[in-house]
């Protein structure tokens, strides 16, 4: 199987390392309108190698800030953060960034967009170039490696920003509301596509969204936050058994899991009975 | 076409055959109006100043100045009446200060983009220089500079740089936020991201600037040669003014405009060819 080459690490259950360690996170930001903003406060959390955490919250509750701390793009103002021991500035920590928008370069074809880390790291061309391949194949993007990303649809751009996060063997794959821009039909697909490929490469997956539906189903543990100062008001774990399919929407432990978040959100089916 | 297809139906050729050729004519004046009505204008000019016994050193026959203009590429390539000397001295001049601008430009954009503190050390400093009619500095520059190429280089490259500067700060500055969030998350080096993303996502400011530059260039290899130097179309045009040949300082004009459409074309087709995938890139085309 090509998954071989995809998979950076096996990931057994019983070994798991702790891929992300967050205690005490504290954001403080300055803005202009209103002074010092308290974005993140008490934020802690573990996830294991391997894991696959969803984060939900409502708009504005940092849990975007909470992913670019993560990702060392933004650091945060007091606590502690580790990913797989390290700092995330650390220069040997490799992380994949997938955003809502597919934010491929359009002078860039498919296989070069996968690429464009390689670059970025100086990575060996030739394995690189085969991992890509190999990516792509997963992606069920081979036979467009050659195309220029205006060429594709939506999901096919995300699918290819999925291939490019992946290709350095990051450590940690975050994930900003990767299919808020996609149809609702897409939206599963490309669910059971990050599902399938997530089985293959064991990567520990970050992810946020503002569908609690997606959270359940694709997440080991969701994440729910309250609005800002963002804190984590609880920790959902989903117990359906892998792979789902979208029947496991209609079970009674889906139902619960979905219910459960709801009411740590106010969305209770009490206080707005036609909310999502 | 799809008026043909009409036309000429295959069930009735005798008739078609009559209705072909009106469509032709038409379809030729439709796609080639331009050229054609300048031809017109042309022979009309020429009726009208030969009729009206207009002197030729007020205003020339089209004739007088296409003659001359043949008079001008007839000659020996060394020779100072002809066109070549002069035509590489001011292609050598242009040229110059096109590639000394635009990489002045480009990398001061970059500069004055990348540190807040070059932005306001430089910004005042170019915002007035840009202020001055820059071709007033001509004679100052013959001073400092001398008669040669230097004076002119040096003109050029003021009147270019500026427009790829601010091309390439308004570019630069423009770049998505996300695609440098995806080279911080890599941890690229600001040269990286330079390199493979800010450089590539203002190419079309870059360009915009670039063809603006290429017209100044010219203009300011000619007005150099103006105000003093011993060959260019520049020299080529005073020098036939003094003697009243204005056939053939027209011609040494037209030389010019079609040098400038030429260089426009060339830098619109680089463009397209470097930006096949920027939006814009085919909507300007033509103009």
């Amino acid at each position: 199987m090509s998954t071989s080459t995809i998979v950076g690490s096996p990931a057994p259950e019983a070994t798991a390392r702790t891929a992300i360690r967050v205690r005490d996170l504290d954001k403080t930001y300055s803005s202009h309108r209103e002074g010092a903003v308290n974005a993140l406060t008490a934020i802690n959390f573990e996830a294991r190698e391997g894991e696959f955490i969803c984060v939900v919250g409502p708009s504005g509750c940092g849990k975007s800030t909470l992913l670019k701390i993560i990702a060392g793009i933004v650091s945060a103002t007091a606590g502690e953060l580790t990913i797989n021991g390290a700092a995330p500035t650390d220069a040997a920590t490799r992380i994949g960034l997938v955003f809502q928008a597919p934010v491929l370069l359009p002078w860039r074809t498919v296989l070069e967009n996968t690429l464009l880390p390689a670059d970025v790291y100086g990575l060996d061309r030739k394995a690189s170039e085969k991992r890509a391949l190999d990516l792509l194949k997963m992606a069920g993007l081979d036979g467009f490696a050659h195309s220029y990303p205006s060429e594709l649809s939506g999901g096919m751009q995300q699918r290819c920003s999925i291939t490019r996060a992946l290709l350095p063997d990051p450590a940690l794959l975050l994930m900003d509301e990767p299919f808020g821009a996609l149809d609702a039909m897409t939206r599963d697909t490309m669910n059971l596509e990050l599902q399938r490929i997530w089985l293959e490469s064991h990567k520990t997956v970050f992810l946020i969204t503002h569908s609690i539906p997606e959270a359940v189903f694709l997440a080991d543990r969701v994440l729910v936050m309250s609005p800002r100062p963002g804190r984590i008001l609880d920790e959902v774990k989903i117990n359906l058994s892998r792979p789902r399919d979208l029947d496991v929407t209609l079970t009674p432990e889906f139902a619960a899991a979905v219910k459960r978040i709801r009411r740590h959100l106010g969305l209770g089916e009490r206080e707005r009975p036609y909310a999502d | 076409m799809p008026t043909d297809a009409i036309a000429t139906p295959a069930a009735d050729p005798v008739p078609a055959a009559h209705a072909v050729r009106p469509h032709r004519v038409r379809n030729f004046l439709d796609r080639h109006i331009a050229p054609v009505s300048f031809v017109i204008l042309l022979i009309l000019l020429e009726i009208f100043i030969r009729y009206a016994r207009i002197p030729e050193y007020i205003l020339p026959a089209p004739s007088k100045i296409i003659w001359a203009l043949y008079a001008g590429f007839a000659t020996p390539l060394h020779s100072y009446n002809g066109f070549y000397v002069h035509l590489a001295a001011t292609g050598i001049s242009a040229g110059s200060s096109f590639v000394g601008g635009a990489l002045l430009g480009i990398a001061m954009g970059a500069l004055v983009v990348r540190s807040a503190f070059a932005m306001r050390l430089f910004y005042p400093y170019i915002i007035s220089l840009q202020s001055v009619p820059k071709v007033a500095l001509a004679p100052l520059f013959t001073v400092w500079f001398g008669l040669g190429f230097e004076s002119k280089v040096i003109l050029g490259i003021l009147l270019t740089f500026f427009p790829v500067l601010v091309n390439t700060a308004a570019g630069l500055a423009g770049v998505d936020r996300d695609r440098l969030e995806l080279m911080a998350s890599m941890k690229a080096t600001p040269w990286q991201t330079f390199r493979l993303v800010q450089l590539p996502s203002a190419l079309p400011f870059v360009f915009a600037g670039l063809e603006l530059a290429a017209i100044s260039a010219i203009l300011g290899a000619v007005v150099g040669e103006f105000v003093g130097g011993e060959a260019g179309m520049g020299v080529l045009i005073l020098n036939r003014n003094a003697s009243l040949d204005i056939p053939g300082s027209m011609a040494a004009l037209v030389v010019l405009a079609i040098i400038g459409i030429a260089v426009q074309k060339l830098i619109a087709y680089i463009r397209r060819r470097a930006l096949f995938w920027s939006p814009g890139s085919k909507g300007a085309e033509g103009l």
